[in-house]
């Protein structure tokens, strides 16, 4: 049996609270991370693309 | 790069639903109800008090209805899980039209497919065993639902594992292929099973959800979805430049 406060009952339920915002900030953390290195590969590949692309052009032109 | 900005979209949009689902949890959704709790005496609150069957003997204090504050979790960790198990039968789906067809293109789709539902079932671990730790009061339980699903994220990881052991592209794909869809086996089978086996991971679907719940949790899935089909357009963007850039050095070279 606890103290009878209003209190008492509010710091039960607010004992889930970190557990509730944690997930989801892993959730989204973890999606933004994710996502930023995919982007990130995707940025560096583009750059290999129009190299080896136009270096490709050149020697057909030659 | 016009399926870049579509990847982009579909997760910006996925992220502003999701976002609203969570809020909607809170702010609209009716509060679920998770034991009880019994003070000395009667104090002002707007904690229901529990019904009689729930009452201690008399003069031995009054119990209240405890709100079950970690069941926010459920609007982004269910629709996570199910977004799971879709996009691992659809990577099963792509598994087998490669068997059929022997097109590489599918085996790429179901790679990519893979990974994507991989990050979604490690996230779902995480919501969930922080779910379990608020609500049951320790991190992990062997229960039916938790070790399916763990059972189903190794194989996913093995998938990946075996694809790294084999050289030899088309045999590769192939033992690849007929391993992801034995994986995608476990989904329906990790669905299910707390439905089969007494369990006490919650049943999500079931009638009597209200439709303040329902709607967030609807929301969110719609949401998740897009998040997913975003991140797996952009990976197969990404594996289609590194085709590009694999073709342009072969030329090269030749």
């Amino acid at each position: 049996m606890m103290e009878a406060t209003n209190a008492e009952l509010y710091r039960l339920v607010l004992t889930d609270a970190p557990y509730v915002i944690g997930a989801y900030a892993i959730l989204w953390i973890a999606f933004v991370v994710y996502l930023s290195m995919v982007l990130a590969r995707m940025m560096r590949l583009e750059k290999e693309v129009d190299l080896l692309e136009s270096a490709v052009s050149k020697r057909s032109g030659e | 790069m016009k399926q870049l900005r579509t990847a982009i979209v579909l997760v910006a949009i996925g992220g502003l639903l999701t976002t609203a689902a969570f809020l909607m949890a809170f702010f609209t959704a009716e509060v679920q109800q998770f034991g009880t709790v019994t003070l000395e005496q009667e104090v002002d609150t707007v904690f229901p008090v529990a019904p009689d069957q729930f009452q201690p003997p008399a003069g031995e204090g009054i119990a209240y209805v405890r709100p079950w504050f970690s069941q926010k979790i459920f609007y982004f960790h269910v629709p996570v899980a199910e977004a799971s198990f879709l996009v691992l039968i659809i990577s099963a789906v792509f598994a087998i039209r490669f068997l059929t067809s022997k097109r590489a293109e599918f085996d790429t789709k179901s790679r990519i497919a893979m990974e994507t539902a991989l990050v979604f079932v490690v996230l779902t671990m995480i919501t969930g065993v922080l779910w379990t730790r608020a609500s049951w009061g320790v991190w992990w339980e062997w229960e039916p639902r938790l070790t399916t699903y763990f059972i189903m994220m190794l194989m996913m990881i093995a998938y990946f594992v075996l694809r790294n052991s084999i050289e030899e592209e088309e045999r590769r794909a192939t033992y690849a292929a007929v391993f992801a869809v034995v994986a995608a086996i476990n989904a329906p089978i990790s669905f299910m099973i707390t439905r089969v086996i007494p369990s006490n991971h919650p049943v999500v679907f079931q009638p009597g959800m209200a439709s303040s719940n329902l709607l967030p949790f609807i929301i969110g899935q719609i949401g998740m979805l897009m998040i997913g089909y975003g991140i797996y357009t952009a990976r197969m963007t990404e594996e289609r430049l590194r085709e590009r850039v694999e073709i342009a050095k072969e030329a090269l070279e030749g």
